[in-house]
């Protein structure tokens, strides 16, 4: 990334970060819009990490998603963390960071538990399908789990904790900008050139001592943190963690999307792909709401179409032979 | 680099144009705006789709009879209604209302259907203390919440689950089902009236030869459909969405199975239904909230308006109806649009004349109808239960209709 890049990702990062001190921002719309945008751009991060980085189609990001908000969720209304603390401070467990995080790690431990069979023995669409699998195996669990996941109903978690969507629009913006500098680091790393070495060809890695399987879990398991602290923030904003939304396959169809649109295996094409087909589908819905799945159908086709390397290759590859 | 960066400076652009445009008008002290997020499209679109219309009849007619006295304002203000869609998910329900609070500024807002839709939209009305008034939940979904900003009217599954039987109790011994089948969907709406469904078979000494849960969306029906034919089911208790429903009695036709009694919730009360499944739809007992034969005031009128728009009849129209009429009581009452005054205009409080009749709030904000039975004639819902003058007609085999 250039000098003047950076100077103006930190100009632009700033200015968001100082948005909700302008007067009424916190109160328009496009505010809720940004703290979608940052969310999505979050999962889309997850995604580019083990399938646009690590050449792993993963169908699984919702199971992982919903993982982190179930965690969440289930540790705030059993107060299972912080016992008589809890009576004290009923606002603990709201954008606990401990609990924020258990919800990536026990994601991420799913992710291992699930990487280690489906990656050693599958490839490709195979293992596409396989994590699809995976995403229906856990809803079911979840629908079936009783009074410790409230059955198919989900867990409602208080409501009247919610005061201003600022706390969730700084944690997401952080979060999107701690994702996007942690993967830029790590690809700049040996695990880095490790996990594009293996994307590239497995077999050829594997001839120079890479051990492919843990460079894959590895990035499956952190495209689950990812994904399950992202689920973890949503339960904040949303308050009622059920199977059908919060493992509703569009938190995997739709991240996906934005990282192909955007640019997969690009730091900035997740980024750049959620801002804009969010808008598409967000304007879509309020100018046309009868016929929104046609005009956000339609963006996608013609984003293939026109743009099928995404926007941050088209971008480059346009301005190098121009 | 510079290039990444045109990239990123598009998109930018793009997506502040595209917000922007998004940016509506809102309502100053000339008219209220009500909103409603409404499943326009989805599996649910059928349901939307007269949800839609009720609500816009509803707003027509309290405009036509000058809008409503807001004592805050010093006049009557008309009402404007504006919709977004849920897509027929829970978890776009937040998304809706976000863009109804927050983009179309309104003052108050109609519930969209089914529980843990309406569950998720009156959490977000809680937030943005906005009063979201809803018809289409259960209560034991939506009462432990204890919410301050949304008041609701439906019937118990309970009672509601015991239609069926108070049906199969009048009719004569022959006709009585030996073998009947519950098929509730995987969701919370369909877990809470299996239950009650459960509950009600042991009241009324009836076992369940079949007791399965339905997949959601699955377009091969014909296991089921098998386990069905073993079982020797001669009744059907059905809880699923119109899609999954229609594809089920396809199927049914397809493999040469049918039963006397077919009764469905969630799926057969559309319009849609009868279109799908044109004269097959005959014979099928439905659930509904309402109905045009209730003796309530505006009742009668309301079922010829929607016949005579679509050729068709609905069974719950008036309950969706019902329910913008007590908000706009209550805003009167109230004499604003605050969620707070609404509340208290509401909870524990008595709404006359509604199409659904009147309605007694309880002091947590609940009031009670009572679920309805009818059975598909000829494109027509015939009302049985409660106080029809229908006679139950048993489905013959396909071949033989």
């Amino acid at each position: 990334m250039s000098r003047t890049l950076q100077c103006i990702a930190i100009v632009v990062v700033a200015a968001l970060a100082l948005l909700p001190f302008v007067p009424g921002a916190v109160d328009a719309y496009y505010f809720s819009f940004l703290f979608f945008i940052f969310l999505y751009a979050i999962m889309a991060q997850s995604w580019n990490l083990v399938a646009g980085y690590g050449g792993q189609i993963s169908l699984g990001s919702h199971a992982f998603f919903g993982l982190g908000a179930y965690t969440t969720a289930i540790l705030w209304t059993g107060n299972y963390l912080w016992g008589s603390l809890y009576d004290k401070h009923p606002s603990i467990y709201y954008f606990d960071p401990v609990t924020m995080l258990l919800g990536g790690i026990v994601a991420s431990l799913a992710a291992v538990i699930v990487g280690l069979p489906l990656l050693s023995k599958l490839h490709g669409d195979y293992f596409a399908l396989g994590t699809l699998g995976f995403g229906e195996i856990v809803k079911v669990l979840f629908v079936n789990g009783g009074d410790f996941t409230g059955s198919a109903f989900g867990i409602v978690a208080p409501a009247g904790m919610f005061d201003t969507l600022r706390p969730h629009y700084w944690v997401a913006l952080g979060l999107m900008v701690a994702t996007a500098l942690a993967i830029r680091a790590l690809m700049r790393s040996r695990y880095g050139l490790a996990l594009i070495a293996v994307r590239d060809d497995e077999m050829a890695a594997s001839a120079n001592g890479i051990d492919t399987l843990k460079v894959k879990v590895a990035a499956f398991a952190g495209s689950a943190f990812i994904a399950g602290v992202a689920g973890s923030l949503y339960t904040y904003y949303i308050f009622h963690v059920g199977p059908d939304s919060v493992f509703d396959l569009d938190w995997m169809l739709l991240p996906l999307m934005m990282t192909v649109v955007g640019g997969t295996g690009t730091l900035l094409g997740p980024i750049l792909g959620a801002l804009v087909m969010y808008a598409v589908f967000d304007l879509a819905r309020i100018v046309v709401p009868d016929y929104h799945p046609v005009i956000s159908g339609l963006t996608i086709i013609l984003a293939m179409l026109f743009l099928p390397k995404g926007l941050m290759r088209s971008f480059a590859g346009r301005a190098r032979t121009g | 680099m510079e290039i990444s960066l045109n990239g990123m400076l598009a998109g930018l652009l793009l997506s502040t144009v595209l917000s922007a445009a998004g940016t509506v008008a809102y309502a100053g002290d000339t008219e209220i705006v009500i909103g409603a997020p409404i499943s326009l499209t989805g599996p649910l679109a059928g349901d939307g789709k007269e949800q839609k219309w009720a609500y816009e009849q509803a707003v027509a007619d309290i405009n036509k009879a000058g809008g409503i006295m807001v004592k805050s304002a010093g006049k009557k203000l008309p009402l404007r209604l504006v919709v977004a869609d849920d897509e027929s998910s829970e978890g776009k329900v937040a998304s809706a209302l976000e863009n109804l609070i927050k983009v179309q500024k309104v003052d108050a807002l109609l519930s969209t259907h089914s529980g843990p839709m309406n569950i998720a939209g009156a959490i977000v009305a809680e937030k943005y203390k906005k009063f979201y008034m809803i018809t289409t939940a259960f209560p034991f979904e939506w009462q432990p919440l204890k919410l301050k900003y949304s008041a609701l009217f439906f019937f118990h599954p309970g009672p509601g689950a015991e239609v069926p039987f108070e049906v199969w109790d009048k009719l004569p011994a022959d006709e009585k089902p030996k073998h009947p089948a519950l098929i509730t969907e995987d969701s919370p709406d369909g877990k809470g009236f299996g239950g009650a469904f459960q509950a009600a078979a042991k009241k009324y000494g009836y076992t369940f030869a079949v007791d399965d849960p339905w997949a959601i969306g699955a377009t091969d029906y014909s296991a089921l459909i098998t386990k069905l034919k073993a079982a020797d089911v001669d009744a059907m208790l059905v809880f699923g969405s119109p899609a999954d429903t229609i594809t089920l009695l396809r199927q049914m036709k397809e493999l040469g199975f049918s039963v006397p009694y077919f009764h469905g919730w969630k799926g057969t009360w559309t319009g849609e239904f009868h279109e799908a499944l044109g004269p097959d739809s005959d014979y099928i007992m439905t659930d509904g909230f309402w109905s045009a034969s209730y003796p309530y005031k505006g009742a009668k009128e309301l079922g010829e308006r929607y016949e005579a728009e679509y050729k068709k009849d609905s069974v719950t129209v008036g309950a969706f109806y019902a329910n913008a009429q007590v908000l706009a009581q209550a805003i009167e009452k109230a004499g604003s649009t605050d969620a707070a005054a609404i509340h208290d205009a509401i909870f524990g409080q008595e709404f006359k004349d509604t199409v659904v009749g009147d309605l007694k709030f309880d002091e947590t904000g609940f009031a009670l109808i009572p679920s309805v039975a009818t059975q598909w004639w000829q494109g027509k819902h015939q009302l049985i239960y409660p106080d029809g003058t229908w006679t139950y007609k048993p489905a013959p085999a396909w071949d033989k209709r």
